[in-house]
């Protein structure tokens, strides 16, 4: 007890404003550290017995039966009895960061919606928009699980005091949306949403809206406009969906996984869900590792594991030895590359691939071998963004063009090295002054590739003068 | 979507609304901010723009318009605010207390030079042969915050430009994609006809499919487009805006007296372009303000002009025609000379001729418009008034149009409803032919019953309007017209007086509107012109002087055989055929002159060029006839003149103001004495549709640009294509 | 002394070569000037043209006294450069020191054979169309019947 107290008072005088909200036994979990409770310093591997997702391979029945095998809507109806405070707590707990690449601490997201109502109804949007390339986390829920998703938005639901979710899904996944579809249906038959879910006198709706195939349309703003039936095309903010979201009403906009995971946190408890990772990075994530690696795969694994041994460990290593690895994406396309001697060390969180310059995103990890022409990768990447650029702010329209048409003539190495320095400005100028975040996802791959592999391009521009000057 | 209830409540509370007047707060609501270090106390939900702005610190932006919604997408506006990451957009992000914005700082000019560089990417550097050049912003900013040279060594983009009509020429590779053309469409227009298509680079501003862009107000889309993208089409390559002289003037195509600019060069209307006035016109006009001013180079009175023995017009000295005149006049008994106006008169013309005919012992001085005599008629001057003003339309909620089509009689006074209508939730009720408004509405039917059902509360529209807490009830000037005008205005005024009360609004509010249709009425009838050549088809004169009336509502048929017409005016319209003599008088643009809108607002037009030829302004051409028929009038000056209006009617010479009337009820009391029936006839106003809107008078009858605006209507925007220079 | 009364015998020479006061005072009149010296030779309209190179310097040495009637027109006070005809222009412009008198000229079809006097400043004259358009339309009447 005595004990207990102490970390009361450091509690206070040390843990930011969120800590002092939660329980005396969280305030005792946060300042583990203090305590007696050894600092974590191993991840991973992860124990099957506390994977969330265990139908990820669809090796089993992914409708309501065997989704019920799985745990799945397993006393629902007392998580939803015990109240909005309990589950936000737990997921406040839990430390939960939203999964969909920008990590904002979920439950503080959550209790945003929990203002006094103003008489308009309340939203959860469900962002299965998975258009990022090299990320392919929500797909495998969707068509394996769907469940699970299903069970999350009554929860996540439940705790902003939504009237219903619409689950918007990119348009290009049709089996995933006709299973998710069938699962709503059956757990609709089931009584286990609509009017009074789980019997626990809530009535909550959840609709399915598929999306055209638009990857801007998975910024949770454009979703919204998209949504509402109009261009996919972002809003500015403020206001926040949580003031004006779709339909003019307050709205969370929440990544697939992390609505998935919110069931199994509330079940198992959050501090269940905090013993994985480290600090401030907590919980267990669904990795994507594409790329030149021999077994490419989507595994769901702890926070803060060491990027090589997922990648030795779970996609069999990289293609001819490790050795051979020359640089990985770490969260999907549009987060900067890290080079091999960075890879060795990093751990694959949120605050570990910040310091590495770079971001977890949504942890698609793409390893390129040194068979890779690295400038041409990013060049691809570039065209990408300049394909689903929605054109509304200019840095991101005109730039992202522009870049496009330089990264092309450096893949030739017709530029001047001194045009290197200029396409980091330009995507500096582009950076931070756009609406939405695509413009920093277009312009960090550029920032990447310039900082850890100036001199790749320095040679190729020489050698292009040179086999120019050959030929002249 | 747009006028989305939730939407507007939520946002509401983050942007203050223009529309609604804000109420001054109580000054502890207010918050501080400071711009660069200057203290600035603002109301919350100002955005850091409007914060700058009332320091003096203009901020640079594309997109941004006072008047539209806020789109933030041109990026120029972005400010780095101290202990803010990220630079913000200052035209939508609210002000939070304590901010200090920083406009000069090195990061926000980084900002707004990467921006610039941006744009300029792909804007063409065209301002050589562009229209825009010397009024462009993108010019203007580029040279204030933009970088000395370019490093884009790319490719350009290059668009396709479209037809959207006769009046607006696009050149679409200039577009900067600000979309304030879309945002004005589809406010402030009411026509969804602009949007964009395409994403990333190949976004485009367009009509979706090949059409026109139909709006009466599509014109101000030249005005707001910051870059040469949108520019006039009737203008295009004809004046640079150095080169012209601005004046500032008044417009008499309609009723409403928008405010307006002319721009002159070598003593040629160049264009015409909207001014302030946030009591009238806010800062639009209407297509026919803006582009029928080559009707004013067309079809021209420039000199006098005598039938000679074989009946043919052929031009004279102003001696001759002068003399011809006063001895037509004096030969003459009193009752035998009578006088019709039309729709374009200015007050003081109007004045001197009624000074002339009282001097000769006639008192028949007639407008073209009609207006019921009966009851009240034009005596009491609430009567025919527009009470509740322009503006007073954004401060009521229930809304009750009877006989009209205000979008194509009154654009500017459409697009103050159609603001109301969707900042302020008005609700708007039409008795008469169903048309689009731009707005919905409840259509009543258009049979004269609803008005009797409506009065009796027997009609469900009733409920809504008794309900009201500022009723308004508009009746259009056509609905007047008709045999059983008198009968409709009684209605109508009963109506208006039964919703006052039900409503238990303040004393002041006015309910009953007139909205006239042409720029002349309220002064005419103002200075005791009867409305109506009623009384001059039952008893024809042997001298009949029109002035400016070309609305043949009165022919040759309708005068015994010897009888001589006068003609004064300055186009060869409806009226001047007939005349005997023909007196040329000066247009809009040509004379310092008075006129009162429909709201009773007086205004003066400025001279911008000289009258073309021989012609003169009209109050003179009376004046000297007078001297010549031997009852000399007794000014010399428009001052003089002035005085006289004065005089008459003091409100007609205190410019700019609006002098109200309240004699409702003793007009409604007049009005009970009116013993007319209700005809069963429904009420269908003359102009229904955007091909009725164009040509409506002597000077839009004689655009050429008018004209092809008809033609593009009926038969497609192709049907008036030109091959295109640039 | 000598300089005055070469004056004096240049200004008697000169009211002489006019006849008298009368010739001089037309001669002043009409040329603006009093000039006498030899006369080369008479066209064939009847102007006389001069020269004396003794007291004159280049460029003021030879003259025309024009006609008084050329081609029916009264030219005693309105005379007009063009009058001289080609082949006395050469020479009074000092191109040739050969009158025609003494060589005379060769024909040239190019050469008018009668004298024309300049329109400019007549009915006549030549008036090019306008390449603007008006700006103010005036109204036509319409015809009557």
């Amino acid at each position: 007890m005595l004990s207990l107290s102490r970390a009361v008072v450091s509690g206070v005088t040390r843990a930011p404003a969120a800590i002092s909200q939660s329980g005396v036994t969280v305030i005792s979990r946060f300042n583990s550290t203090a305590q007696s409770t050894p600092k974590k310093t191993t991840f991973g591997p992860l124990a099957d017995e506390d994977r969330i997702f265990t139908n990820l391979y669809g090796r089993h029945d992914w409708r309501l039966k065997g989704a019920l095998k799985r745990g799945d809507w397993y006393k629902t109806k007392e998580i939803l009895l015990k109240g909005v405070d309990w589950i936000l707590n737990e997921v406040k707990v839990s430390g939960l960061r939203g999964r969909g690449g920008a990590g904002f601490p979920t439950g503080m997201k959550w209790s945003f919606m929990n203002k006094p109502s103003d008489g308009r109804p309340k939203y959860l949007v469900v962002n299965a928009d998975e258009g990022e390339p090299g990320t392919c986390k929500d797909r495998e829920i969707l068509r394996h699980d769907p469940h699970k998703l299903v069970e999350g938005c009554l929860v996540a639901g439940k705790a902003m005091g939504a009237r219903a979710a619409y689950i918007y899904i990119r348009g290009e996944f049709y089996n995933e949306s006709s299973n998710l579809q069938v699962a709503i249906n059956e757990a609709y038959a089931a009584g286990l949403i609509g009017r009074n879910a789980c019997g626990s006198g809530y009535d909550f709706d959840v609709f399915v809206m598929r999306g055209a195939g638009a990857y801007i349309c998975g910024e949770e703003t454009a979703l919204i406009e998209s949504l509402e039936g109009k261009q996919g095309k972002p809003r500015l903010k403020p206001p926040f969906p949580a003031d004006v979201g779709v339909f003019g009403c307050p709205t969370t906009v929440a990544n697939v996984e992390t609505v998935a995971v919110a069931p199994t946190i509330c079940r198992r408890g959050g501090s269940w869900f905090l013993g994985f990772g480290r600090e401030r990075n907590s919980g267990t994530k669904l990795f994507n590792i594409s790329g030149h690696v021999n077994t490419p795969c989507t595994v769901e694994e702890e926070m803060s594991i060491p990027l090589k041994e997922l990648i030795e460990r779970h996609a069999g290593g990289v293609r001819g030895g490790w050795d051979n690895l020359l640089a990985v994406i770490p969260g999907g396309s549009s987060t900067p590359l890290i080079p091999k001697k960075v890879c060795e060390e990093v751990l694959m969180d949120f605050d570990g691939l910040l310091q590495a310059q770079t971001g977890l995103g949504t942890a698609a990890i793409i390893v390129m071998d040194k068979s890779t022409d690295i400038i041409r990768a990013i060049a691809r990447l570039i065209e990408f963004y300049k394909h689903e650029s929605c054109g509304q702010c200019t840095p991101c329209r005109e730039g992202v063009d522009w870049m496009n048409d330089m990264m092309w003539r450096f893949v030739r190495g017709d530029a001047k090295a001194a045009e290197i320095d200029m396409i980091w400005e330009i995507s500096k100028q582009i950076e931070g002054h756009t609406i939405c975040a695509l413009g920093d996802g277009a312009a960090w791959p550029v920032q990447g590739l310039i900082r850890h592999f100036r001199p790749v391009m320095e040679t190729r521009i020489a050698e292009f003068k040179q086999t120019k000057q050959a030929t002249a | 979507m747009l006028r989305f209830p939730a939407v507007g409540r939520a946002l509401a509370g983050l942007a203050p609304s223009h529309s609604a007047r804000v109420q001054s707060r109580a000054a502890s609501n207010m918050v501080e901010v400071f711009v660069d270090g200057k203290p600035v106390e603002v109301e919350p939900g100002t955005t850091v723009l409007q914060a700058c702005e009332k320091v003096g610190m203009q901020i640079p932006r594309f997109c941004y318009h006072e008047r539209l919604s806020v789109a933030g997408n041109c990026r120029m506006c972005l400010v780095e605010i101290e202990k803010v990451p990220k630079p913000v957009a200052a035209c939508a992000m609210p002000v939070m207390k304590g901010w200090n914005i920083l406009t000069n700082s090195e990061k926000t000019r980084k900002a707004r030079e990467g921006v610039m560089e941006f744009l300029l990417a792909n804007h063409p550097l065209d301002c050589p042969i562009c229209d825009q050049g010397g009024e462009c912003d993108l010019q203007d900013q580029s040279m204030q915050f933009g970088s000395d040279r370019s490093r884009f060594s790319e490719s350009k983009r290059a668009v396709e430009d479209k037809n959207i009509g006769p009046l607006i020429k696009t050149i679409m590779t200039r577009c900067i994609q600000c979309t304030r053309c879309v945002r004005f469409a589809s406010e402030i227009a009411g026509v969804e006809d602009l949007g964009t298509t395409g994403r990333g680079n190949n976004l485009q501003i367009g009509t979706y499919v090949e059409k026109m862009f139909m709006s009466e107000l599509s014109g101000n889309v030249i005005d707001i487009c910051p870059v040469g993208a949108l520019t006039s089409k009737p203008y295009a390559f004809t004046a640079r805006p150095w080169e012209t002289r601005k004046t500032e003037s008044i417009d008499v195509l309609d009723a409403v007296g928008s405010n307006i600019v002319v721009s002159t060069r070598g003593g040629e209307v160049m264009r015409v372009m909207p001014r302030l006035n946030e009591d009238v016109n806010e800062e639009w006009i209407s297509d026919k303000t803006r582009f029928a001013y080559d009707g004013l180079k067309r079809q021209r009175l420039t000199q006098p002009m005598v039938k000679d023995a074989s009946g043919q017009l052929t031009a004279t000295s102003w001696e001759d025609a002068l003399t011809r005149v006063a001895g037509a006049l004096q030969g003459a008994q009193g009752s035998e000379v009578a006088a019709i106006v039309g729709g374009m008169v200015d007050a003081e013309s109007l004045v001197a001729l009624k000074d002339l005919l009282n001097r000769l012992n006639s008192d028949s001085l007639c407008t073209e418009e009609l207006f019921p005599m009966d009851g009240a008629g034009t005596d009491l001057r609430s009567n025919y008034l527009l009470n509740t003003r322009i503006a007073g339309i954004e401060d009521c909620d229930v809304l009750l149009l009877v006989g009209t089509n205000p979008r194509y009689e009154a654009p500017l006074f459409n697009a103050r409803i159609r603001k109301s209508w969707l900042h302020n939730e008005l609700h708007v009720g039409l008795v008469g032919r169903q048309v689009d408004l731009s707005y919905t509405y409840d259509h009543l039917g258009e049979e004269t019953s609803v008005l009797q059902e409506l009065a009796s509360g027997t009609h469900p529209f009733w409920e809504v309007l008794s309900t009201a807490k500022r009723p308004v009830v508009v009746v259009g000037s056509s609905a007047l017209q008709r045999p059983d005008g008198g009968a409709i205005l009684a209605a109508v005024s009963a109506l208006a007086q039964k919703a006052r009360s039900s409503s238990g609004v303040e004393e002041g509010w006015k309910v009953l509107n007139v909205l006239h249709r042409v720029a002349s009425q309220v002064a005419a009838l103002d200075l005791g012109y009867k409305a109506g050549v009623e009384a001059i088809r039952s008893n024809p004169p042997k001298v009949l002087y029109l002035l400016g009336a070309d609305a043949g509502c009165i022919t040759r048929a309708d005068l015994p055989k010897d009888s001589l017409i006068i003609y004064q005016g300055h186009h060869g319209d409806v009226g001047a055929p007939m005349a005997d003599i023909v007196l040329p008088g000066a247009a809009y643009t040509e004379k310092n002159a008075t006129y009162v809108n429909t709201e009773g607002r007086s205004q003066q037009t400025r001279v911008a060029v000289t009258a073309p030829g021989a012609a003169r302004e009209d109050w003179q051409v009376i004046r000297a006839v007078s001297e010549l028929a031997g009852v000399m009038l007794p000014y010399d000056t428009v001052d003089e003149v002035r005085s006289r209006l004065a005089q008459v009617s003091p409100n007609l010479t205190r410019y700019d103001d609006v002098e109200g009337a309240n004699y409702f009820k003793q007009a409604n009391e007049l009005a009970a004495a009116v013993n007319q029936t209700l005809l069963a006839t429904p009420l269908i106003p003359p102009q229904l549709t955007a091909k009725d809107f164009y040509m409506t008078d002597s000077i839009s009858r004689s655009s050429q640009t008018m004209a092809k605006c008809v033609k593009a209507i009926t038969e497609g925007a192709a049907a008036v294509d030109e091959p295109s220079i640039c | 002394m000598a300089e005055y009364v070469n004056i004096v015998r240049r200004a008697l020479g000169q009211l002489g070569g006019h006849g008298g006061v009368r010739g001089f005072l037309v001669q002043l009149f009409r040329a603006n000037d009093v000039k006498t010296g030899a006369l080369i030779g008479v066209d064939k309209y009847g102007n006389k043209y001069y020269e004396d190179s003794k007291n004159y310097f280049f460029g003021r040495h030879r003259w025309v006294l024009y006609t008084t009637q050329m081609n029916g027109k009264n030219t005693m006070w309105e005379v007009d450069g063009s009058m001289v005809p080609a082949e006395w222009h050469r020479w009074l412009h000092c191109m040739t020191d050969d009158p025609p008198t003494t060589h005379p000229p060769v024909p040239r079809k190019f050469l008018a054979e009668t004298h024309q006097f300049n329109v400019s400043g007549t009915a006549q004259q030549y008036v090019p169309f306008s390449t603007t358009t008006k700006k103010i339309h005036e109204w036509v009447p319409p015809k009557a019947q």
